[in-house]
């Protein structure tokens, strides 16, 4: 008999899903959400930036070839510049290439840059039928900057969150510092033999 | 008329349990044994991977798995690539429940290196690692039962209303870190991104969301008399074998063993909440389901308690990472911690001073719960019939991309 309940609570959870609408939409002709559904960090792809001078912000320190994972980008430097915004002298960049391919969009390279010149955009590339189209020059970010509607933030937002001096003093309780005093106890012997996990504050 | 039953006259060796690796000469003299390989593409093999079995008319005499079939090298990757650079690296490894491997790959620095962490981050990572826990459960119960069939509409279509709760979490999960895969939101010493605004709220409307429609599930499981007599009492993992395996999570705490990190070794904010641990007996198929079942709901609780009560403060003890060797391990220093994920103990082995002078591990080793939980399959599955094998495979939720790395 049992059988029976089981049966009639599937059919009619069924039922009720089948009378709704339908919620499905053509893929890529139509975009499968609107970007404003989607999260404001949502990571999809990458644009760099330009100041008020149209110039472009990118300074050629490859901070962010370094801390990729994946390698994917790949930037040259260019000649030092005069700065129409401040009017000093500084790099530049003369090419700069990613690789979407290899990407897992960790958002580090958009981290560390000191210029904020590489940001994050809610948007992904439209599909391409060429392993070329996948590859982002130097043109088609500059082009995203406009194109491509914007995440919430670059390399100072996401430094800034991060800065253990933020907000109130840091809380530190008790229950924090005796498990911590714990931690090398355990440490103290190195053996190839797993040392005995330790209850630490992490 | 009677049919020709084959075990009427072949007498069979009973094979031992206790040794799955019967000798198979010895068999085939007695009996002709029909050799097959289920997977490595097979639809409920979770994955890539194969189970060779040996058969005796339907039933099973002996079955080795193998695995391999997704090895990526990533552990060799690990040491040529940086502390900073790992985190969205080890997201692959247990692809159902990415979040709990970075959490488990930073914890392991920042306790090597006496790091503190916090508190605001180390709520946010055991909400975190709850949700991702019921998220991990959800897709679990869903392919569980699509495996295992069922009533009418019974298997697929819960399948489709668990990741209708999976795309809800993930949904929360970009509203926080802006990834629906390759989250990147754990670092050493705390956490990437902070809390947006709304994020609580959201949070609290998912979790309402799920925790209503768990009753439903429910009932489609335990009320229905096909996939309880299809579990109860097939695939038994007794208490002294689970342990000799070392099964963990779940599976292990299924045989009867009251074993749970997040409350015995506690990390992130465990200590200073209560976890009730799920606990059976039986170490059948239906005992693992149930204590899964009983894990959804308990993470549930935990989630509505802590989301309230996100304390104020900074989210990272460290300064932001700006260059690949911001951190850097010791030298010659081992170290070897473990977290508890959905599926179990998730251990990661350092050894500091690799390359990159020194901001590499020399070398990451990590001991998966889904290794050890695929070890139990030559014991569980001798004696049962083909079919069952779907059944004790799906209840053991092996992650393969965690197995092979």
């Amino acid at each position: 008999m049992n059988y029976i309940g089981g049966s009639w609570a599937a059919l009619e959870a069924t039922l009720r899903n089948f009378l709704r609408p339908v919620v499905t939409e053509s893929r890529p002709s139509k975009p499968a959400r609107p970007p404003e559904s989607r999260s404001e960090r949502y990571r999809a792809s990458f644009a760099l930036t330009t100041d008020e001078h149209a110039q472009g912000t990118c300074i050629g320190c490859k901070m962010c070839e370094n801390i990729c994972p994946s390698g994917v980008i790949t930037v040259t430097a260019g000649p030092k510049i005069e700065s129409k915004a401040t009017g000093k002298k500084r790099g530049s960049a003369a090419d700069f290439v990613l690789d979407l391919q290899g990407c897992i969009f960790c958002e580090m390279c958009v981290q560390v840059c000191p210029e904020d010149s590489i940001v994050m955009r809610r948007v992904q590339q439209a599909p391409t039928y060429s392993r070329e189209g996948l590859v982002l020059t130097m043109e088609r970010l500059y082009a995203n900057e406009k194109a491509l509607p914007a995440t919430w933030g670059n390399g100072t937002v996401l430094r800034e969150a991060q800065e253990p001096k933020r907000g109130e003093a840091p809380p530190a309780p008790a229950a924090e510092a005796a498990p911590k005093a714990a931690a090398p106890v355990a440490e103290a012997t190195p053996k190839a033999a797993p040392d005995a996990p330790t209850g630490g504050t992490t | 008329m009677t049919l020709p039953h084959r075990e009427a006259d072949v007498t069979l060796p009973k094979p031992a349990r206790k040794d799955p690796h019967v000798d198979l000469e010895k068999l085939d003299a007695a009996a002709d044994l029909m050799a097959i390989n289920m997977g490595p593409q097979h639809p409920s093999t979770h994955g890539v991977m194969r189970i060779k079995l040996w058969l005796d008319g339907e039933m099973i005499v002996k079955a080795v798995p193998y695995c391999g079939y997704l090895h990526r090298g990533v552990e060799k990757l690990c040491e040529r690539l940086t502390v900073v650079q790992l985190t969205p690296i080890v997201d692959k490894h247990d692809y159902v429940s990415p979040m709990t491997n970075e959490q488990a790959l930073n914890i392991a620095f920042e306790r090597m290196l006496g790091l503190e962490v916090p508190r605001r981050a180390r709520y946010m990572r055991t909400i975190i690692a709850e949700i991702q826990r019921i998220a991990s459960h959800l897709l679990w119960l869903g392919t569980f039962t699509l495996d295992i069939g069922g009533t009418i509409g019974g298997g697929a279509s819960l399948m489709m209303y668990t990741f209708r709760e999976r795309e809800a979490i993930l949904d929360v999960f970009e509203m926080l870190t802006g990834a629906r895969f390759h989250y990147n939101t754990h670092t050493v010493g705390g956490q990437r991104h902070d809390v947006p605004v709304g994020w609580p709220a959201a949070v609290k409307k998912m979790i309402d969301a799920v925790d209503a429609h768990m009753p439903e599930y429910e009932q489609q499981c335990y009320g229905n008399d096909v996939l309880v007599l299809r579990t109860k009492g097939v695939g038994v993992i007794d208490r002294e074998l689970a342990l000799e395996l070392g099964l963990s999570g779940p599976n292990l705490r299924a045989s009867g063993v009251d074993l749970d990190l997040r409350r015995d070794e506690p990390f992130s904010a465990y200590d200073e909440i209560k976890v009730n641990v799920a606990v059976a007996t039986d170490g059948d198929v239906y005992a693992r389901f149930d204590v899964r079942m009983r894990e959804m709901h308990e993470s549930i609780r935990i989630v509505r308690e802590l989301i309230d009560s996100i304390p104020e403060g900074p989210i990272c003890s460290q300064k932001p990472v700006k260059v690949p060797f911001a951190v850097k391990l010791p030298a010659g220093r081992q170290f070897y911690t473990a977290i508890e994920t959905p599926r179990g103990e998730l251990g990661t082995y350092v050894i500091g001073g690799g390359a990159e002078k020194g901001a590499a591990p020399y070398r990451l080793k990590f001991r998966p719960p889904s290794l050890h939980a695929m070890s139990a399959l030559p014991y569980a599955l001798v004696g049962h019939t083909v079919p069952d094998v779907v059944a004790i495979l799906g209840s053991l939720d092996p992650i393969l991309g965690e197995v092979d790395r």
